[in-house]
């Protein structure tokens, strides 16, 4: 029969339209992300990481900027560690890197911001700073 | 029940108040008339405000999202916030554009799609004009509709615009035909054009629907084509030509423009239900009930049709018109004239 | 006495319907296309010129943008390139993992071929449906990798890391659900009479103009050639898997939109079997820290969703490449537009860029 075609594809529009609707009302409903999800800002144990710099000789589009110095202990401390996420990739190679698994995703994905400045993060600031508060 | 509520009654109330007020018969019609023209446009701009959220939740339902639901309760103020953001916008004309040609186009759109409903049988004898020639003023006053696409198109001075409005000439007029004849169908069975004659006969025999079914298939899918919905929004082919005659309208009057669109959508329902479905009678339920949910289920239809098919080429969009619709037109009216005389000769 | 003219119209880089940013310069009398010539380089990044600052291991987030709706295949294309340059070989359970990821890509890759092309052809409701579905394969790599679109999990020597315990089961279950959704796209698009008639005996390229012109992958079998690298030059473990070439008869764009239809239920089979002969072990083969390829040059190739995607690597020993070329097949595969498109109506110029499958970040790279 001519048109069946058409016919049969009306039948599965109706059907959807009084079947159940598939979208999450975000923000209300949010979406849980997975376990591995990489996103959000790089948030850094100041305690765990020896300052090796594999980090940022890992990133492909040098978006970590680290500077460290040499105590009178021979150990090396950070005295600076800015990360650009306008920069980032979101590759995981730094993380991939870190041998005492000192960095991990925050996984904050609403994280838009009004000026660029804004996208460059103190992650050592913010360590400290969440230590202090403790 | 019917009797309490109809608009019958109400219009009877009104004159009587009139009649109160005024010094003679003449200004009591005058006032009558005046008092419908508002009544229509209230019509028409109630039915745009409603359509425009009733197709983005019915198209939403079957795209499995829910439509909008942010701006009110469920969504119900969308309109509303369109309307104000359009009412908002700058108002830009291209340079180069033929100035009158384009600024007249919406309006000169908006005009037939309201005249229309100057003939629609709201209830029993509620037809601001029962003209004797109802169904041809209809068809010659849509018609019409076709001019300003095609000035838009030309007065914007844009490539884009100027295929769509090419485009739309040739669907509208050619599709005016099969539906013309389809109509004429119902004539030869009703034997008179005027409105509340077409309604008094199904309300004594059975719906035309049941008896010309042929007719109503031809009916649905002309009158697709002569509001360019889908499948033949090939005027308006949002992913070829952006928005095809309409292109380079902004705020106010691409709103005008979306107005008609939905206003010509009410029109060709309420020309379906009036010749196919059988108007305002019915049953326990007021007539203008009645009316406006035969309206009601005409637009589910076109809403389904329009979100479910892909849009036709325009090769394919005029044989289809000329070589197989019209034919079949013809052809219907054949064998109903065929029908009436057997009818007569057996009575 | 007025003449006839041509004109040229602008399918610009901004339209709604060119699949990215494509320019195709139209010139058209009336409604048919007399001449469509398209200009490309809106997306030009440099990849390659970068890739010669990148370490090897660094690279493989670039080539995930090149590409970026099968972006899997782009991974393990370049992988693949530096193990054969490297002669690593990759343990069999991280070759596995590596073919359903590839295969899975295809999948996705073609949902959002049909769904671009139903809505360049105005059914807006498919286009959400393959969407939808769609969404299930993106979540399944979003398990797997922690990302949906650019994956970064195929690396030089095997996977970034091994699939965690839920993936197996929900694999299972999207192929369950498959052969329902396939119907399901038949009864809305591929059996629809409009869809027929816009796309039937439309462009029709027959298999020595597709060979001539160099197209790979979809195109060209839909023209009728036989010709998939996973059969003919088996990358991996393809060679273990039994799956059939889909083949066009006539080379429409018709041709071109079932072909991909019927990968997508070869691809369902070759994921089957990958799932049924997973082998447990490991995922990544003992490579250097530094990874330092001998001198030398290297071209391997393989069959992505969109056609033959090869990389081209010269080294010189140190661990970043002198030099890497990307063989793109969209790239290649635009050059038919002209060809195809002369004598059609412009509503078939766009049925066509919508067949073509072009992808701008591969075509500009």
């Amino acid at each position: 029969m001519l048109g069946k075609g058409l016919l049969k594809g009306m039948k599965v529009t109706l059907k959807h339209c009084f079947g159940k609707n598939v979208t999450v009302q975000y923000p209300e409903e949010k979406l849980p992300m997975s376990p591995r999800f990489r996103g959000g800002d790089i948030v850094l144990d100041n305690d765990k990481c020896i300052a090796c710099g594999l980090c940022a000789m890992a990133c492909p589009n040098k978006a970590i900027e680290l500077q460290s110095m040499m105590d009178e202990a021979k150990k090396r401390h950070l005295t600076k560690y800015i990360y650009h996420s306008g920069r980032c990739l979101y590759c995981n190679l730094c993380m991939e890197a870190c041998p005492t698994k000192a960095i991990t995703w925050d996984k904050n994905y609403e994280n838009s911001c009004y000026f660029h400045e804004q996208l460059d993060v103190d992650c050592l600031k913010n360590s400290q700073g969440g230590a202090k508060d403790e | 029940m019917n009797d309490i509520v109809s608009l019958n009654m109400a219009m009877e109330w009104l004159r009587g108040l009139l009649a109160g007020w005024l010094p003679g018969a003449f200004w009591v019609d005058l006032a009558m008339a005046l008092v419908g023209v508002a009544a229509i446009f209230g019509v028409i701009s109630g039915a745009a405000v409603v359509f425009v959220y009733v197709e983005r939740k019915i198209c939403g339902y079957m795209q499995v999202r829910i439509g909008p639901n942010r701006v009110g309760p469920f969504g119900l103020l969308q309109t509303t916030a369109d309307m104000i953001k359009l009412m908002s916008k700058e108002d830009i004309i291209p340079c180069g554009a033929d100035k009158w040609a384009w600024i007249l186009a919406p309006i000169l759109l908006f005009i037939p799609a309201a005249g229309v409903y100057a003939v629609f049988p709201f209830d029993n004898q509620a037809i601001f004009a029962d003209v004797n020639i109802g169904v041809f003023y209809v068809v010659a006053l849509s018609s019409q509709a076709t001019l300003p696409f095609f000035m838009a198109g030309w007065a914007s001075n844009s490539k884009y615009a100027l295929i769509g409005g090419m485009r739309t000439a040739a669907q509208m007029i050619s599709y005016e035909v099969p539906m013309v004849f389809a109509i004429l169908a119902i004539v030869m069975m009703a034997g008179s054009m005027r409105i509340s004659d077409i309604v008094a006969v199904q309300q004594q025999g059975v719906w035309f629907i049941c008896l010309q079914p042929l007719a109503f298939v031809l009916y649905v899918i002309t009158a697709t084509a002569e509001i360019n919905r889908a499948p033949f929004n090939l005027v308006e082919a949002e992913s070829e030509l952006v928005a095809g005659p309409f292109t380079e309208y902004t705020g106010m009057r691409w709103a005008l423009f979306y107005l008609s669109e939905y206003a010509n959508l009410l029109a060709v329902s309420a020309i379906a239900a009036t010749l196919f479905l059988g108007g305002w009678a019915g049953p326990w339920l007021p007539g203008w009930a009645w009316f406006f949910l035969k309206i009601g289920f005409m637009v589910y239809l076109f809403l389904w049709i329009s979100w479910t098919f892909p849009r036709f080429r325009i090769d394919h969009m005029m044989a289809f018109g000329w070589k197989v619709l019209l034919p079949l037109a013809l052809g219907n009216i054949m064998l109903t004239g065929i029908g009436i005389y057997i009818f007569k000769t057996l009575n | 006495m007025p003449k006839a003219q041509t004109y040229i119209l602008n399918m610009g880089p901004q339209h709604p319907s060119t699949h990215g940013v494509l320019q195709v310069v139209l010139e058209l009398d009336g409604e048919k296309i007399i001449k469509a010539v398209p200009q490309m380089g809106y997306l030009h990044r440099g990849i390659e010129k970068l890739a010669e600052s990148r370490t090897y291991p660094q690279f493989i987030p670039y080539t995930d943008r090149l590409d970026y709706v099968s972006a899997m295949g782009n991974n393990l294309g370049y992988c693949q390139t530096v193990e054969k340059l490297m002669q690593i070989e990759v343990p069999e359970r991280a070759q596995y993992l590596r073919v359903i990821m590839a295969e899975l890509n295809r999948i996705a890759s073609h949902l959002l071929f049909m769904s671009s092309l139903a809505i360049d052809l105005g059914a807006t409701t498919a286009m959400i449906y393959g969407f939808r579905d769609r969404e299930d394969i993106l979540d399944l790599f979003d398990m797997v990798s922690g990302a949906r679109l650019t994956y970064n999990y195929i690396r030089i020597g095997g996977v970034m890391a091994d699939v965690p315990v839920e993936f197996v089961p929900a694999v299972q279950r999207f192929l369950d659900k498959f052969p329902a959704m396939m119907a399901e796209y038949e009864n809305i698009l591929m059996g629809n009479e409009i869809l027929q008639a816009r796309l039937k005996n439309i462009a029709v390229l027959s298999g020595e103009q597709a060979l001539a012109f160099g197209l790979t992958g979809p195109l060209l079998r839909a023209s009728g050639v036989d010709y998939d690298i996973r059969k003919i030059e088996p990358y991996g473990i393809y060679d273990r898997f039994d799956f059939s070439v889909p083949l066009g008869k006539t080379g429409d764009n018709f041709d071109r939109y079932v072909v991909r239809m019927q990968e997508m239920t070869e691809s369902v089979k070759i994921i089957q079997q990958a799932i049924d002969q997973l082998p447990t072990g490991e995922v990544m083969a003992k490579v250097p820290k530094l990874i330092k390829p001998p001198a030398g040059d290297v071209y391997h190739r393989i069959e992505n969703s969109r056609g033959e995607l090869g990389y081209y690597i010269v080294s010189d020993g140190t661990p970043k490449p002198y030099r890497v070329h990307v063989r793109r097949p969209s790239f290649i595969n635009l050059q038919m537009l002209d060809k195809v498109c002369r004598g059609l109506m412009i509503a078939d110029a766009v049925a066509v860029l919508a067949v073509l499958d072009p992808l701008m970040g591969e075509v500009d790279c």
